[in-house]
């Protein structure tokens, strides 16, 4: 029985004809999970409730326009879930049961996928290894001594281990495609307003964006299909038409003009990444494509924007967990104000309570001016820089990260190195665009080497069809 | 003592009559009981996102042209963060950097004095969860968490107790006849801190904060007592305190609640889940419209058509009286307010009902007040066609018909009872042709008995005259 190998064009058809039913994938999963080496890539097993569904669906009519009528997904563990435990992997949500669902959520449901489980992550997302997990660390499918990367660790480990098919993601900073490069598979974050961001517990508001991290670029933009869309709850997400982003896939890319930042190839990566980088150019231009390398401003200084306007926001977004109305509670304070301090002292772990510092730092009194304004400033200046280069250019590509999936021992004495894993996806969320990261080869050890794919606002589409082109070309 | 000058500056906090609450769709209604007009947003649930409430903005555009500001047409909230158990999410959603309006004033009047006081701006906020404590335990209600709150500073351009309440009657007469708030102190609606300080130079004294004065009057008493109170410090060669103070109605003075700490931190930024936007010239003269006639100027519609200035203020006072003569503005105002704020208010009073509730329509006030005029019915008959007129939705003919009553206008009629009454009392007569004034009178009342207060008094005097000489 591996349904789950098979491509999920492959398992709607064997869904269809009856040689298989929903119940038999959910079965499938579990008994991969529970075989021992899930990579410690779920927090919470959704098992009792997807298997009671599984079975519901099961004396169902498949719906046969419906490619994800019963395809198990994984949610990442930051992902609003009524009745289902939502802890962010943290010790202060670590008994919390959201009483709603996520629009996402509500979205998937309606495509009656089944929801296996959710997934391991850094503490409310915030770290590029996972490694701050309440729960322990995710390992990297590919070498179970390496780290996964994150946030979305555990959303890239359970797609990478073959656990699940598919999953979702939240990327805040190259939460969504540093893992998904690190593990080799198809990670986007969509452009800044395209999936509703209600019910996914806030980071950095300004840049929080959920996405699809599958097996491959078409499944890819067949979750996004379920995922997008106007919500009247979330008003920072757009009005568009609905579209396909399937429907461009397939199609040759030719003539196209591709901008590769020099930032994007300087000395900060390593010679085994741009080795890869420079052979997709050369299957670019082998197709009559155009590859410039140009100068960009600003784009160093995407990490310290990130560190400010990031960690800003999370100083604020964090402030509702006080021990008052919902999760962790210290029981041992005699105030309120040493209740706040207790609960918050021991309920987070060290990287949250970190950057909650630094926001708050950030934000205070005269600093608001000195730092948090001037970074808007310097923002909207790199966002216009983005759209010079898009007045010219359909894509700007580059390594997804500079470095290969390091091991889960390493680099754990430096807090400031983790922010560096993801120089070159920052600046995506800084402008609010569409990035994703698709495989492009591996290093000599084996371990997978991400293509990070840049486009321009809204246009998902276009970068799918140079995605699959790319996939294809790559195997 | 008398050289100190003292000035004042209110920040007034009025909750918006809006039906759900200012960031989320569950109701503004609070009062009843606790905790059911709540959602999983008001709750700050992780991962709840706020809307914006665009009827509350229209009202905070609504108060920024009665108030006279300048409107600014772009619309964005900030994060206002503090740790508080009645807040929920650690930060109030507000408009820190561009309130919705800024630089208006309101003319007040002290003493025949007219004096504009300068409003420094008008924001958006919401309010935060009830807490009540009891033993050691505390209680939060979150049916007023995120209803909906107009937050008013005025500039320190008040000199007394008097200038101060007559701002706040004025803000509250404002407000509430722009229909942007109930403005009720003693329910919480509406609630006021006073910034108070003095100097005997044009360099302003060091201000302290007297917070959650109960109503109007307190406030004038608490700025009393506490301008005595700083100078009472001065002449001791004391030093003043930024503090926030507290007015103790029994003591008659302000009690210290906490020493200002300096700089208080509210790391202010931009809410990221509200994209700002952009109003119109359009949509503001949309809500232009919205707005009814003003208290100054029903007011000088009043005294123009004679009502006396007493009258006035009441009817200004009770907005629903002095909303239901809107529009009849060509009719006696004077025989109408006298109904309104005399039988109909006494009526209104006793079965506790407002004007609306009321089978009483503008067409049936502006015929009994022609009636009246006309002298067709007497305040006698009117007294007695009350309780119908207010209760069935009978035309006033039908009533007096129903009820039996003979409005006596037609001649004839009257005539009758004359002839008899004159009849009847041949000594009165006597005495009226000697010139003795008491005997008409006594006639009057007679056929007035005889009439049952219904005939027309001008119309018997008439008749009687002219019948005595013939």
């Amino acid at each position: 029985m591996n349904n789950l190998e098979l491509s999920i064009k492959e398992i709607h058809s064997r869904l269809v004809n009856k040689e298989i039913t929903p119940l038999d994938l959910v079965e499938e999963c579990y008994e991969k999970i529970e075989a021992g080496n899930h990579l410690n890539s779920f927090i919470t097993l959704n098992k009792s409730e997807a298997m009671e569904y599984a079975k519901e669906l099961s004396s169902q009519e498949v719906e046969t326009d419906n490619l994800l009528w019963g395809i198990p997904i994984a949610i990442k563990d930051n992902i609003s879930t009524k009745d289902i435990r939502t802890t962010c992997a943290s010790k202060m949500l670590e008994n919390y049961i959201p009483i709603y669902d996520a629009t996402v959520i509500e979205k998937i449901k309606k495509q009656k996928m089944i929801i296996i489980g959710k997934t391991n992550m850094d503490e409310f997302a915030m770290g590029s290894t996972s490694r701050t997990s309440y729960f322990g660390s995710p390992k990297n499918p590919v070498d179970p001594t390496k780290i996964t990367g994150g946030s979305s660790g555990g959303s890239a480990a359970c797609v990478a281990g073959g656990l699940v098919p598919l999953s979702l993601g939240s990327d805040t900073g190259g939460s969504i495609r540093q893992p998904a490069s690190y593990t080799g598979i198809v990670g986007m974050k969509p452009t800044y307003g395209r999936v509703s961001r209600y019910g996914l517990i806030a980071f950095g508001s300004s840049l929080d964006q959920i996405g699809p991290m599958t097996r491959n670029v078409y499944e890819n933009a067949l979750l996004l299909n379920t995922l997008v869309g106007k919500d009247h709850r979330d008003l920072t997400s757009a009005e568009k038409e609905i579209e396909d982003f399937t429907r461009l896939i397939g199609q040759e890319v030719k003539g196209m003009k591709i901008a590769i930042p020099k930032y994007f190839v300087s000395d900060i990566v390593s010679p085994v990444i741009i080795e890869k980088l420079n052979h997709v150019v050369e299957l670019l231009k082998a197709n009559d494509n155009t590859v410039d390398y140009i100068d960009m401003k600003y784009l160093d200084q995407a990490v310290t924007l990130y560190q400010i306007i990031a960690m800003g926001e999370a100083s604020s977004n964090l402030a509702r967990f006080d021990g008052v109305k919902f999760g962790y509670r210290s029981e041992s304070s005699s105030t309120v104000e040493e209740m706040y301090e207790n609960t918050r002292g021991e309920g987070f772990g060290k990287e949250v309570k970190r950057r909650i510092m630094v926001g708050s730092y950030l934000l205070s009194g005269d600093n608001a001016k000195t730092y948090y304004d001037k970074a808007l400033m310097i923002r909207n200046a790199m966002k216009k820089e983005f759209d010079k280069v898009f007045k010219e250019y359909d894509f700007i590509l580059g390594p997804t990260t500079t470095t290969v999936a390091y091991r889960l021992d390493e680099n754990l004495d430096d807090p400031t190195k983790s922010f560096m894993d993801d120089v070159l996806v920052i600046p995506v969320n800084m402008a609010g665009l569409p990035g994703m990261s698709i495989p492009m080869g591996k290093d000599q050890e084996n371990m997978p080497i991400g293509l990070h794919i840049i486009g321009n606002r809204f246009e998902e589409a276009k970068m799918y069809q140079l995605a699959y082109d790319l996939e294809n070309k790559l195997k | 003592m008398n050289d100190y000058k003292t000035t004042v500056g209110i920040e007034v906090h009025c909750e918006l009559k809006t039906n759900a609450k200012m960031f989320s769709n569950s109701l503004n209604n609070y009062g009843g009981v606790a905790n059911v007009n709540i959602n999983e947003i008001d709750f700050a649930l992780p991962g709840t996102l706020p809307t914006i409430n665009q009827y509350g903005v229209e009202l905070g555009i609504k108060a920024a042209l009665v108030l006279n500001c300048t409107i600014n047409k772009k619309v964005v909230f900030d994060r206002k963060n503090y740790f508080y158990p009645d807040l929920p999410k650690g930060y109030q959603i507000t408009q820190a950097r561009n309130p919705i309006g800024v630089n208006g004033y309101v003319e007040i009047e002290v003493d025949g004095k007219k004096k504009k006081i300068g409003i420094h701006d008008i924001h958006l906020e919401e309010d935060t969860c009830k807490s009540t404590h009891a033993d050691t335990k505390s209680y939060l209600d979150f049916n007023r968490n995120g209803v909906p709150l107009l937050e008013i500073v005025s500039e320190a351009d008040m000199n007394s107790p008097e200038e101060a309440m007559a701002y706040l009657e004025k803000l509250k007469e404002l407000l509430l006849y722009a229909n942007i708030s109930d403005c009720k102190m003693e329910e919480g609606s509406m609630r006021c801190d006073v910034n108070v300080s003095v100097s005997k130079t044009d360099k302003l004294g060091t201000r302290t904060e007297t917070k959650n004065i109960g109503s109007i009057s307190s406030v004038g008493r608490a700025i009393t007592s506490e301008a005595a109170r700083q100078i009472q410090e001065l002449e001791q060669e004391n030093e003043i305190h930024e503090e926030t103070r507290r007015f103790d109605e029994k003591q008659e003075r302000t009690i210290l609640m906490r020493v200002k700490e300096t700089g208080n931190d509210y790391r202010y930024f931009p809410e990221p889940d509200l994209p700002p936007y952009y109003i119109d010239e359009t949509y503001i003269d949309e809500v232009r419209k919205t707005i009814d006639v003003m208290p100054d100027k029903r007011r000088s519609i009043y005294l123009e058509k004679g009502i006396s200035l007493v009258n006035a203020n009441k009817l200004i006072q009770n907005k629903p009286l002095s909303d239901f003569l809107l529009g009849l503005e060509d009719i006696d105002l004077v025989i109408a307010s006298n109904l309104l704020l005399g039988d109909i208010s006494s009526y209104l009073n006793k079965t506790e009902k407002k004007i609306t509730e009321t089978s009483l329509t503008q067409a049936k006030l502006r015929e009994v007040v022609m009636l009246l005029k006309e002298n067709k019915i007497t305040n006698k008959v009117f007294k007695d066609i009350l309780v119908d007129l207010m209760e069935t939705d009978l035309g006033i003919s039908e009533i007096i018909e129903k009820k039996g009553i003979k409005t006596i206008s037609d001649e004839s009629a009257l005539l009758d009872v004359i002839t008899k009454v004159i009849e009847a009392n041949p000594e009165s007569v006597k005495d009226y042709h000697e010139g003795k004034d008491r005997a008409i009178k006594y006639l009057m009342g007679q056929i007035m008995k005889e009439t049952k207060g219904q005939a027309n008094p001008a119309l018997v005097n008439q008749l009687l005259q002219q019948e005595l000489a013939k």
